[in-house]
């Protein structure tokens, strides 16, 4: 290395006195600050002494919503840790939580209003003003609104800020056409499945810190953080929960497990089918449940008569005695265990059945309402703010999957495929304006060639984000947005973590920690963006709440609070709470609303499609620092995990040749290659017939200067989606890869 | 004397990388890799495995910061002039005078610490660390050794470590190990390991917790196996360059 020495580093190293700040009595009670700490020219100051903390932030670094305090100097955010007041996440956040500085003074940050006088996908930027840009957004809306009604307009919502628009155009513009993927990409199959068979949301409504046995299929607490989660489900495990995974891979959770069950990828409900055929069988599962509560057991019992352990064991590829241990576990352990519903679920198009079925074998175990179980708690009530329903019924009318009598179960909006392939063909209507706010359509639905196309044929395009994500590339005009810093939105709500301690309850309203005005920006909130469409679209009589702040206000006055008492109570209320145990859900074991729409009634496992001979299935996850493509350009995060590994299983990578660290692409049953080369991590911890990788990298947009070209995106590889038949939501666990090494394509052996 | 250091329990930990992160935020760590291809990082996580072990397939994670050793080979490596330093203990006032170079063993805590002001910026130290756990910061054209301190600057103000205090695993204990009833001893009690090998045996107060194959999977990855060469051409150049030698060459100038 060269020698590092400055002339000044003379002139500085002085025989100053050394620090001699001593570690000492933080542990012991009562700690007086000492404050003979003085800061010296080349020390970091850290984030305390000088700094002035401000309380009320709630992160959205993902979408948990953990409670922050911001520490400022000089009016800058020099570091954000939990609200020690919360008792959610407490002192502590995750590494995103804490990389948010980074997205607040991300010099990639969108920043003025844009009006793209290139084209669409190869963007050329002027800057307008917020009139000029609300203008246009406005005529060119009531173009579409005009020429091919209220349905002509398409809506892909993402966050907390997107809500209040998302509601605005659904129920008072009137389109039936929003795809939120938090549903059609993520959850919606879940809580469809538990709203029909317990008639509530899932949630992660599992009480795991009181748990004695906890079932994760295909849930990765650790890969995934959401920071009361993980607490609960760390809890749980230090108070000697046995933990079960079912995933084909060693996940971070497996590597914790008692129970590693490496399950073949698509048959998750055969597993489950005859786990709860195998207790109704033994007579293990909670009969005095079942009977004082469920609802067409004997149907659901003879559907899955079938499922025997041995056919399961044939279909899954693991030992039927291990189904055995497995379903033993649970019903030694029962009614205390932690059936987890599973968050991101949208693997194969046959996932609400998955998702019925775990919610059945909750109930099968009695597992309801009881210490470990699935424990929804009682989190305190709100006021609320809600855009007039003038347009719901023309909303309703056009809904293309009542029109077409399909995915009845559809969670609220449109199936994603169904309002794609729609706007392409222009059956049966035309859709020709696409507003996207906080989400990045491009990586968030698979096939992306049809997205493109999907946006290409639209008369307009308006796009609302922080960053410059790969969609902000495809629009007409573009809105900066504040961040989740700088602004009011969501009223967090909640209950302390382990349901077993005190009962309380908290409201915590998301408040700015830094200022929203600086003279280097002129980005909005979602509230006064949309508040100033429908004013140009005629609807200023119909606004419900002036400012964002006045929205929040009024949500807090219904629980006779508001955001100056907040403030006063530094940005998170407690009450006294409710036992959230002892609560009763029906189980609706075979459900006959499903049945006579065509669907099973009883949970059943549908074959998915296995992968061609010389082709493994692609399957892929996250990395705990970031959340999908929303944080790659952030400094912070990007450094701790800067691209997404390639897992190959070690036997195949050295029949193959390959090793550790080399750089490999995937190519998929369609011939579409991954745009740039991964590195491969050869490992004994995933099955032969499986590739993974982490979710969100490739960032494609160049004005993404840390993020672009990181890692490669898997959601391009993704050409062949499953649609869920009850639901309409993707299944994206759908593509067959092989390996491209040196330009060559090696086939998977067997 | 005390003797803080930290334990890692792997049981715990989810491997999240909030501590590496919080610590960057703290303390202004930038990221990517100093002129000398160093990592820079005060603390950092590493996944390791899936992998096979005598016990099994793990997997699990290297989290790793300063070992504040009990010899530790950084301290001997620094060429700046020593200069007399007065520490005391803040438990019963104790005074002690020593003549240390520009990074010492603090004599009360054990911790190891860095002047900045009279750093060279040479990098010996850097260099000498067998768990690459300094770096040389060189924003504003001055370079400076960095790693982590343990936080004794917050924790002289009663607060945790930035990286304890955003554990949400609360999988980092930080403590007095020579404190037999402090909650890192009784980890220590139940067999928590240092990191040391054969040709590394300089008493790391780090340690880790865990499951046997978690531990072995860590073992076999992380431990460091040879101590770095002494650079002594480097050495040479920076007592050269000290400030004493210095003012000796400007008298005979002048």
């Amino acid at each position: 290395m060269a020698f590092q020495m400055t002339r000044r580093s003379f002139l500085q190293a002085s025989a100053s006195a050394a620090l001699t700040t001593a570690l000492s009595t933080w542990l012991a009670s009562g700690a007086q600050a000492r404050s003979g700490f003085v800061r010296k020219p080349f020390t970091a100051p850290g984030s305390f002494g000088d700094t002035t903390t401000v309380t009320g932030g709630v992160c959205e670094m993902c979408f948990w919503r953990c409670q922050l305090v911001g520490k400022l100097r000089d009016g800058k955010l020099v570091k954000l840790e939990g609200n020690p007041k919360s008792i959610d996440n407490g002192a502590s956040i995750c590494a995103r939580g804490n990389a948010g500085v980074k997205l607040l003074y991300d010099p990639d940050r969108l920043k003025y209003p844009l009006k793209n006088v290139g084209k669409r996908g190869a963007p050329v930027w002027k800057r307008i003003s917020w009139d000029e840009a609300l203008d246009e957004c406005a005529s060119r809306l009531q173009g579409v609104i005009k020429n091919n009604g209220p349905q002509g307009i398409a809506i892909f919502p993402h966050g907390a800020s997107a809500t209040y628009p998302m509601h605005y155009f659904e129920k008072v513009v009137g389109t039936p056409n929003n795809s939120e993927a938090s549903f059609f990409q993520c959850r919606g199959p879940r809580d469809m499945a538990y709203i029909n068979t317990f008639g509530v949301q899932a949630g992660e409504n599992v009480d795991m810190p009181n748990a004695k046995a906890i079932l994760l299929v295909g849930t990765h607490i650790g890969e995934n953080i959401h920071v009361s989660h993980v607490k609960q489900y760390l809890k749980g495990l230090e108070n000697g929960a046995k933990l079960i995974v079912v995933d084909p891979r060693f996940s971070s959770s497996a590597a914790k497990a008692d129970v590693w069950v490496q399950i073949k990828p698509g048959t998750d409900t055969a597993f489950l089918l005859a786990v709860m055929n195998y207790l109704v069988k033994k007579k293990t599962y909670d009969s005095a449940y079942v009977q004082k509560n469920g609802e067409g057991f004997d149907k659901f019992a003879k559907a899955i008569a079938h499922a025997e352990l041995d056919w399961a064991a044939k279909i899954c590829d693991v030992p039927a005695a291990q189904i055995k241990e497995v379903a033993d576990l649970l019903a030694t352990n029962a009614p205390h265990v932690s059936i987890h519903p599973g968050r991101h679920v949208t693997w194969y198009g046959t996932d609400f059945q998955r998702e019925r079925a775990l919610a059945c074998l909750t109930g099968l175990l009695g597992a309801i309402g009881t210490k470990g179980g699935f424990v929804v708690p009682k989190g305190p009530k709100l006021g609320k703010v809600a855009w007039p329903d003038i347009g719901a019924e023309h909303a309703e009318e056009f809904a293309l999957h009542k029109m077409a009598e399909k995915h009845q179960f559809s969670p609220p909006g449109t199936p994603t495929q169904m309002l794609r392939d729609t706007a392409i063909s222009g059956k049966p209507y035309a859709i020709k304006a696409c507003i996207t706010w906080g989400q990045n359509p491009i990586q968030t639905i698979p096939g992306q060639q049809e997205t493109i196309k999907m946006l290409q044929q639209m008369d307009f395009v308006m796009v609302v984000d922080v960053m410059p994500t790969d969609i902000t590339m495809y629009a007409d005009i573009l809105l900066p947005e504040l961040s989740y810093l700088e602004r009011y939105d969501i009223v967090k709500t909640g209950v302390q973590w382990d349901l077993n301690d005190k009962h309380q309850q908290y409201i915590a309203p998301r408040m700015p920690l830094v200022s929203s005005v600086s003279a280097d920006h002129q980005r909005k909130d979602s509230v006064w963006i949309t508040n100033e469409l429908a004013k140009r679209l005629g609807h200023t009589k119909q606004i419900p709440a002036p400012s964002a702040e006045a929205m929040v206000d009024k949500i807090l006055a219904g629980a006779q609070l508001s955001v100056a008492q907040i403030r006063k109570e530094d940005g998170i209320h407690l009450q006294s709470g409710t036992d959230p145990y002892g609560m009763v859900y029906p189980v609706r074991f075979f459900n006959e609303d499903l049945a006579d729409a065509g669907y099973s009634g009883a949970p059943s496992y549908t074959p998915v499609a296995e992968p061609p001979q010389g082709f493994a299935r692609l399957v892929y996850g996250r990395v705990p620092v970031h959340t999908f493509n929303r944080t790659m350009n952030n400094v912070w995060l990007n450094a701790e995990i800067p691209e997404n590994p390639i897992w190959l299983n070690q036997t195949t990578a050295e029949k193959l040749g390959l090793k550790n660290g080399d750089r490999i692409n995937l190519v998929n049953q369609d011939g579409v290659v991954s745009v740039k080369a991964g590195v491969l991590k050869v490992t004994l911890g995933i099955r032969k017939d499986t590739i993974f990788t982490a979710h969100g990298y490739g960032t494609k947009n160049p004005a993404m200067t840390n993020g672009v070209n990181k890692g490669f995106d898997d959601q391009a590889l993704i050409t062949n989606p499953a649609v869920d038949p009850e639901t309409g939501a993707h299944g994206m666990r759908t593509s067959f890869v092989r390996i491209m090494k040196d330009g060559k394509v090696l086939s998977i052996p067997a | 004397m005390s003797q803080y250091g930290m334990v890692i329990d792997l049981n715990k930990c989810v491997g999240c990388h909030a501590c590496s992160v919080a610590c960057r935020a703290e303390w202004d760590v930038p990221v990517g890799l100093d002129s000398a291809n160093r990592k820079q990082r005060r603390n950092w996580v590493e996944r390791l495995g899936p992998d096979a072990t005598p016990h099994g397939l793990a997997s699990t994670y290297y989290v790793g910061l300063c070992n504040h050793c009990d010899s530790p080979v950084c301290v001997e490596s620094c060429p700046a002039d020593k200069v007399a330093v007065t520490f005391s203990d803040p438990k019963t006032g104790e005074k002690k005078t020593l003549s240390v170079a520009a990074t010492w063993k603090d004599p009360f805590n054990g911790t190891v610490q860095i002047d900045k002001e009279r750093c060279l910026g040479c990098g010996a130290c850097a260099d000498s660390c067998p768990y690459t756990a300094r770096y040389l910061f060189e924003e504003g054209g001055v370079p400076k050794a960095d790693k982590c301190t343990l936080c004794v600057e917050r924790t002289a103000v009663g607060l945790e470590p930035a990286c304890v205090q955003t554990c949400l695993a609360r999988a980092r204990i930080c403590g007095d190990l020579n404190d037999k009833k402090a909650e890192i001893s009784q980890y220590v009690g139940k067999g928590a390991v240092r990191l040391e090998s054969a040709k590394v045996k300089i008493g790391p107060n780090v340690r880790y917790y865990g499951k046997k194959k978690d531990i072995s999977l860590l073992t076999q990855n992380s431990t460091p196996t040879a101590l770095a060469e002494v650079n002594y051409r480097r050495i040479f150049m920076a007592r050269m360059l000290r400030p004493s030698l210095k003012q000796l060459g400007s008298f005979k100038l002048s």
